[in-house]
């Protein structure tokens, strides 16, 4: 879209027609032979909910047909939490008081050491927004760094260029993550005080630049609990969708974050229930039938376990969200949310194997990065 | 029955399987023994040699007269398929290699112009080449004559269950073929794997219809049973099709 606050107003649009919907409506939209975005909104309305049952019965066969009986798992590692930007819900945002640490070299081979330990062959590195601290160079230096121990590496970290995007790309990194937070304009600006990230439009034409650059995937998502999380699923489902005709060779992948306690005590305007989670889960799948969807460990076991293959493809598992979380951070340090699931890896594959499902660690080779 | 003949290998089984979507190894590997398969495929981004529990080529190792074909699931054009076949053939010993380049990650569809150019170099390179392609039969005898062992046109896509969408191409394929056809995707039913045998095909290749399966040995049986069935009625010679009634009295006798 020309201009980026469209996404939002097109999604409030189709969310405004999908509102008037009987339930004859929603089950034709559930059963749809090409849904897009008026039958994502129809599954997102709340009428829909006293249909989240069959939902979840075509997210499960949608997930096995695409996926198999299989979910994999991740984990992230955070490089450094300096920041430049302002955002009111982070826990790492710059003005928080919390010690700022950025992992030397040597602490991130300790930290990858201990990820390889545990099993993983697919990382998620992160950092804050871009600082003088953990800039471009540094996390071009750790991608080089994890792509010789993992085969899969991926970045969340600051928009980048296009041409930086491709030297770590060169680097390695095969995928980077990007969540637009919200769609909403004024409600970005106003979540975003100050720093590089108060750029909505930058912020929304990054993930293009991603693909641009010949990554193999771009993550997406929005921050659940900013704005109307029904008008922000559609937008988002709207911005991901322009992606899949015009960046044919890429793919992309959906989270769900929500909005978490964290350092600075943010309440979030909409907060979202675990019933209006797993109806986003859910609709996502039945409109995104062949997307990877995922679930980080800020949701508790309980929800996860029974997201798990039920829309749900990728999860991270026994994640630390401190800097140098698993080789050893000072006990004082708070991450970036709160880690509702902090079971072992271990605990994870036995739980998934429970529900027969395989958890897979290695689902990529280092042959075909780079 | 007659072997199917691969290169310079020779198979009873006419029934291929994909080892992914399991919901275990073992899982996988009691289906691929009910199956009676000789050929699996198997990722080589599935491979593990750090961590044997996540490890799908290891478990398949140990199978007793399977031959190992590994696929280049991941590879995005040919460059990257070539590297991939190389690597695999250096860990599994087989010559075997299904070359699969799929740039579209969610659709998975074949790329044609990469796969002609993968096949032709894998080919010169002493690997048995089994090509996954779309339905084209123009395609198909590029590939045959660049060296490929098989062709291997999909039914529909990976996964989806729908059968043989463009049955009229499979024909056309499989009339104009001097290696062997492979239906590769997007088979469902056995009914539908022995349909593909009763026009021709000379194997089908099975992952998801068996792996999603409520009990996966025994659809993995079903198919065997199948694929057989179909292979001998093809053999045995089926009946013509016709649309119209033969005529009792003849229309043209006064032609004399």
């Amino acid at each position: 879209m020309d201009n980026p606050s469209q996404y939002w107003s097109l999604a409030q649009a189709i969310n405004t027609a999908a509102s008037r919907a009987d339930n004859r409506q929603i089950f034709s939209a559930m059963g749809a032979q090409r849904p897009g975005p008026r039958e994502l909104a129809l599954m997102l309305q709340p009428q829909a909910r006293a249909h989240l049952e069959q939902m979840a019965a075509r997210a499960k066969s949608l997930t096995a047909r695409h996926f198999g009986n299989t979910v994999s798992l991740y984990a992230p590692l955070y490089l450094s939490n300096y920041c430049s930007s302002g955002c009111v819900y982070c826990g790492y945002a710059s003005d928080r008081k919390q010690p700022r640490r950025k992992l030397p070299f040597d602490a991130v081979a300790r930290e990858l050491d201990a990820l390889k330990r545990e099993g993983f062959e697919e990382i998620l590195l992160l950092t804050g927004e871009r600082t003088p601290q953990a800039d471009f160079e540094y996390v071009q230096a750790c991608v080089r760094m994890a792509s010789e121990l993992f085969p899969q590496v991926q970045v969340e970290a600051f928009p980048m260029t296009v041409d930086e995007y491709r030297k770590l790309n060169l680097a390695g990194c095969v995928g980077v993550t990007l969540y637009q937070e919200t769609y909403h304009p004024v409600v970005y600006d106003m979540m975003h005080r100050w720093g590089p990230k108060k750029d909505f439009a930058g912020r929304v034409s990054a993930p293009a630049h991603v693909l641009e650059a010949g990554m193999r995937t771009v993550g997406m998502g929005v921050l659940l609990g900013l704005s109307d999380p029904v008008v922000d699923s559609i937008a988002l489902y709207l911005h991901a969708e322009e992606f899949r005709k015009k960046y044919w060779r890429s793919g992309i992948a959906i989270s769900f974050p929500r909005i978490r306690p964290q350092e600075g005590g943010f309440q979030p305007a909409h907060p979202v229930e675990d019933r209006l989670l797993a109806q986003i889960v859910f609709a996502f799948r039945i409109v995104m039938p062949d997307v990877p969807l995922v679930l980080s460990t800020r949701e508790k076991p309980l929800f996860r376990d029974g997201m798990a293959g039920v829309g749900i493809s990728r999860m991270s598992a026994a994640s630390r969200t401190t800097v140098g979380g698993y080789a050893g951070a000072p006990a004082e340090d708070r991450g970036q949310f709160e880690v509702s699931d902090r079971r072992s890896v271990m605990e994870i594959c036995d739980m998934l194997q429970a529900k027969k499902i395989e958890p897979v660690f290695k689902n990529w080779d280092a042959v075909y990065t780079g | 029955m007659k072997p199917l003949v691969l290169g310079d290998l020779e198979f009873q089984s006419r029934l291929l399987l994909g080892t992914g979507k399991f919901s275990s190894s073992a899982v996988m590997l009691e289906a691929v023994k009910a199956s009676g398969a000789q050929i699996v495929t198997v990722a080589l981004r599935r491979f593990n040699r750090e961590r044997p529990s996540d490890d799908l080529l290891g478990p398949l190792m140990t199978l007793k007269n399977i031959t190992l074909m590994p696929n280049t699931s991941g590879a995005r054009d040919a460059a990257e398929a070539v590297k991939a076949a190389r690597l695999a053939r250096e860990l599994c010993g087989s010559r075997l290699i299904k070359v699969e380049i799929h740039p579209n990650p969610h659709h998975l569809l074949p790329d044609p112009i990469e796969t002609y150019e993968a096949a032709k170099i894998l080919a010169a390179d002493g690997f048995i080449v089994m090509p996954y392609m779309p339905p084209d039969p123009v395609l198909a005898k590029r590939l045959e004559e660049a060296g490929c062992a098989s062709v291997m046109p999909l039914g529909s896509t990976i996964g989806s269950g729908n059968g043989i969408a463009a049955g009229g191409l499979l024909d056309i394929i499989i009339n104009n073929s001097n290696v062997p056809v492979i239906v590769d995707a997007g088979l469902r039913a056995p009914s539908e794997a022995a349909a593909a045998m009763e026009a021709g095909c000379a194997a089908v290749l099975v992952n998801s219809a068996i792996a999603a399966a409520g009990n996966p040995s025994a659809m993995a049986q079903a198919f065997a049973a199948a694929v057989q069935a179909g292979s001998a009625a093809y053999e045995a010679g089926l009946m013509a099709r016709s649309t119209t009634a033969a005529a009792t009295s003849p229309l043209t006798l006064f032609l004399g």
